[in-house]
């Protein structure tokens, strides 16, 4: 994101087909009058891959084991195609689950894992074998593989294998359950690159859930955002990153500098009681607010390049991204700020600095 | 790596272990010794070894009497208790039930409890339902004792299966008798393998139970002891050793089938 | 406590209860049934069979009476049991830890070499001691074939009483023992050798207390066991000591005293299922067995 983005109120993305695969109104679901789940309503497109995210307890995980069927709904309706399926069992959903432990069959070789949805449907043993072979292909995993026992394959091949079962099913829609959060850092971004792929190739509907923002940003043609079993946003991943719906989600979204401030007869005042330079156009209900800045957004002041909001403090830490490097700056008042530049804009200067974003870079959301 | 003393200390620990074996199979070895001497009565240094009891052990009418109570007893035991503990395995370990602690803690009270004593009490219970003694009873009888035993074996296994396969396999779109046949029981079998060969071996060398709820009928460890408490003869060493090396057969072959049906399905 | 189970106000039958119902219906009716029989014959007059029919404390008078000796076989059984679980505790606890830090890949077989002993008869393996410590027997033949006077009279003591529950109730106590030992996460034993710990510290503070549920499993089965047991003091012992299991059998047996037997049974009964409770409320079974 090179442009600087200008906050949009936020909109659902528009629809590629008129008609969604599946359509959720109103689902709730009530552990012990605990709603782990509570009041979804969303339309999910033919094709599309929606990945939800939310910290671990949002619900995210009880939402797609009603959609997998491994659970019922207390309240609303899941519909399928325009079937209502609500009570329809796992077994007889044309849907399937990637799980979190992948939950690959430990007493078989992976070709029989990979059989399994086709042995249900008594294909002949040719033909899986066939079928089997040819998805493997598909997933990239080698052909003598077909006889491992699964329990000796590494993660990211049981990674394969589970995709590969999940594909032998031929189902309409896809959910994957966190299926990458064991793996490491370069396999799984290795992995979301070819479940992308995979998808486009297929065209099939994905739901995914997982808690990593950046899972979700590479992978997802929409976004939803959960916490304490609502779905607060939905989106696509530019809107949900740049036009947060409020405060949590945007933290949720990785670092960022939270400035609070209060609606006054001149406009926005900081905490200190200077005036905030925002973007026009904005519909804050209440009197409260945070302006939020990514750290990216946030940069040095100096006399050659002002800007239209400023803070001074002292750098009391700097570490290194990569191509990037972030500085910590803590204000007079003892707040401290995140500031990221390019490793070709390294601060020279002394400690002392003045920090500062321009009103269209940041965001403000109620709260 | 080991320091002098760790090295010393594992010396005396595998020493220990090694003299302890040794120890509990002694017995046994003076049992074989006794069965294969020659002569009435047993002394030591055996002079003249022969197979003489053996061969009379063996075509002894009466022990294939005993031999056949206790293998019946010990078959009925072994399908019936691997039933019960199959399910009580899984009310133990797999499901999250209200009862499932009581549950737990009531299954081991047999376990815990002097078998002589609850050869008694079944036999009082037995005697009050109006029902006599017989290797019917006895059946009974080491169920209530075998069961927890084969639960436990059992659900051991059950403790490391991962109830998520199942689901998997649901969703993937099998049915619960599908799902039971090619996941479910192909996971558990070592257990229930294990259990089943606990359960015919615990059966086939009880004695307590036996003795006191099996009424007129007798089985290999009951008439061992009633021969040696009136009536040594050296058949009694010679049964012993031939029930004990049946039992080791029956253990090794177990084993070997285990290990093979595991290469198999590497 | 089944019958709470069963009688709990209309219980769902949730797959749990399901799956335990048949193993209830075994232990309800072959193991709480008998026992509720022997506390009902305990209050039946004495050497008669009208249980259910009568109520009497005469046969609990009986055993309190000051002429009885029961109590000596009480006294006998519970001490012999005693001295056999502190036994087994240091016989078992260098074979436990060994079989779990010192034997690698031979720990299996040695377990087998372990268990095997439990499926043969105990009166087997007992009569087998017999052979040995008899005279003319093994170790008297051996003595004497070497020069020596002959063995020492050993059979038909109590001594050999309780060396013979050591030895059928040694595998009791060394499976338990095993598990709870493996419930020590080697890094803590790491971590406190880190911290300066030396090993009788490493033993008294990390490894005993985290070992405990299944030292203390294999200690309450063995003592329960013991304090039940017949067979070592029959062959072994010569009824040089008489254990209350034997009174018991004799009151049921040739006195035909089935109420005096049952108040004797209930008496054990109730000590060994008393600490058997106490001391599995403290257990989690869950972690024992199933390392979660």
């Amino acid at each position: 994101m090179s442009s600087v983005a200008s906050p949009t109120p936020f909109s659902p993305a528009a629809p590629k087909t008129p008609r969604p695969v599946l359509q959720l109104v109103d689902v709730c679901k009530l552990f012990d009058g605990f709603a782990a789940v509570d009041g979804i309503s969303l339309d999910i497109d033919e094709g599309e891959f929606v990945t939800i995210v939310g910290p671990s307890g949002s619900g995210k995980t009880t939402l797609l084991r009603m959609l997998a069927g491994l659970e019922s709904p207390s309240d609303g309706y899941i519909t399928l195609r325009g079937e209502l399926i609500n009570d329809v069992p796992s077994n007889r959903r044309p849907t399937c689950l990637v799980f979190q432990s992948l939950a690959l069959f430990p007493h078989m070789t992976v070709g029989d894992n990979i059989e399994f949805p086709l042995r249900v449907r008594k294909v002949a043993p040719d033909e899986r074998r066939r079928r089997a072979l040819e998805l493997m292909a598909k997933v990239r995993l080698p052909e003598d593989y077909y006889a491992k026992n699964v329990m000796l394959c590494s993660g990211g091949e049981k990674q394969r294998v589970a995709l590969a079962r999940a594909f032998a099913y031929d189902p309409d829609v896809l959910f994957f359950d966190e299926p990458l959060s064991a793996l490491d850092y370069k396999l799984k971004k290795l992995l979301e690159k070819e479940l992308k792929d995979l998808h486009r190739e297929s065209g099939k509907t994905f739901v995914y859930i997982t808690h990593s923002l950046e899972e979700a940003m590479v992978m997802s043609d929409r976004i939803g955002v959960m916490r304490a079993g609502k779905l607060v946003q939905i989106g696509t991943p530019e809107q949900i990153y740049t036009a947060p719906a409020d405060r949590f989600v945007a933290e949720f979204f990785g670092e960022v500098n939270v400035i609070p401030v209060r609606r006054s007869a001149d406009g926005w005042l900081r905490r200190d009681g200077r005036p905030v330079a925002v973007a026009p156009g904005l519909a804050i209900a209440g009197d409260e607010a945070s302006v939020v800045v990514r750290p990216e957004y946030m940069r040095f002041v100096t006399a050659e390049a002002g800007a239209d909001n400023t803070i001074s403090g002292t750098i009391f830490n700097e570490y290194s991204l990569g191509s990037r490097l972030q500085y910590q700056v803590r204000s007079r008042t003892g707040r401290t700020f995140l500031v990221e530049v390019p490793r070709a804009a390294a601060w020279k200067g002394d400690g002392e600095v003045t920090i500062g974003w321009d009103a269209a870079s940041a965001i403000v959301v109620g709260g | 790596m080991h320091t002098l003393g760790e090295t010393r200390s594992r010396f005396l620990i595998r020493a220990w272990t090694a003299f302890v074996v040794l120890a509990i199979y002694l017995p046994i070895a003076c049992g074989a010794l006794a069965g294969l001497s020659k002569g009435r009565y047993f002394a030591f240094p055996v002079r003249v070894l022969s197979g003489e009891w053996w061969g009379k052990t063996w075509d002894s009418f009466e022990i294939h009497v005993l031999v056949q109570n206790s293998l019946l007893i010990a078959l009925l035991v072994t399908v019936l208790s691997v039933l019960f503990a199959f399910f009580g395995a899984l009310a133990f370990a797999r499901y999250p039930w209200k009862g499932r602690r009581a549950f737990q803690r009531l299954l081991l009270l047999p376990i815990f409890f002097p078998q002589p004593v609850l050869g008694l009490a079944l036999l009082l219970w037995f005697n009050a339902l109006g029902i006599s003694p017989t290797w019917k009873t006895a059946v009974v009888a080491h169920l209530v004792w075998i069961v927890p035993v084969v639960t436990l074996v059992i659900a051991i296994q059950v403790f490391s299966f991962d109830p998520v396969l199942e689901e998997a396999a649901s969703d993937l779109g099998a049915s619960r008798l599908f799902t039971l046949r090619t996941v479910t029981l192909p996971i558990l079998w070592p257990g229930i393998w294990s259990g089943a060969l606990f359960a015919f071996l615990l059966s086939w060398g009880n004695f307590p139970l036996s003795l006191y709820t099996a009424g007129a009928d007798s089985t290999v460890p009951k008439w061992l002891y009633s021969k040696m408490v009136a009536g040594y003869t050296p058949m009694v060493p010679a049964l012993g050793t031939m029930s004990t090396l049946a039992a080791a057969a029956l253990l090794l072959a177990g084993g070997l089938i285990r290990i093979l049906v595991r290469r198999r399905m590497r | 406590m089944a019958e709470t189970l069963l009688s709990a106000p209309a219980p769902k039958l949730t797959p749990g209860l399901r799956a335990a119902l048949p193993v209830l219906a075994l232990l309800a009716a072959g193991f709480l049934a008998p026992l509720l029989t022997v506390a009902a014959y305990a209050f039946a007059t004495p050497k008669s069979f009208d249980v259910f029919r009568s109520f009497t404390l005469e046969n609990f008078a009986a055993i309190f009476d000051t002429n009885n000796t029961v109590w000596m076989s009480f006294a006998w059984a519970l001490a012999l049991a005693f001295a056999c679980v502190v036994i087994l505790l240091i016989v078992c606890y260098p074979i436990a830890y060994g079989l779990n830090r010192v034997f690698g890949r031979w720990s299996g077989l040695v377990s087998v070499l372990f268990v095997f002993p439990l499926f043969v008869s105990e009166n087997v393996r007992l009569y087998g001691w017999v052979l040995f410590f008899i005279k003319n027997g093994v170790l008297d033949g051996a003595l004497k074939w070497f020069g020596f006077p002959g063995g020492p009279e050993l059979l038909y003591t109590p001594g050999i009483t309780l060396f013979g529950m050591v030895y059928v109730y040694l595998p009791f106590m060394l499976f338990p023992m095993t598990l709870g030992i493996a419930m020590i996460p080697r890094d803590l034993v790491d971590a406190a050798r880190d911290l300066g710990a030396n090993r009788l510290m490493i033993w008294r503070a990390v490894e005993l207390p985290l070992a405990m549920p299944g030292i203390l499993i294999g200690a309450l089965l063995t003592f329960v066991l013991s304090a039940g047991a017949v067979a070592e003091s029959k062959i072994l012992g010569g009824q040089s000591v008489i254990t209350i299991t034997q009174d018991i059998e004799a009151a049921f047996t040739y006195a035909q005293n089935w109420p005096l037997g049952s108040a004797l049974a209930l008496i054990l009964v109730l000590i060994v299922s008393g600490l058997a409770l106490a001391a599995m409320a403290r257990l989690d079974l869950d972690k024992i067995l199933g390392k979660r």
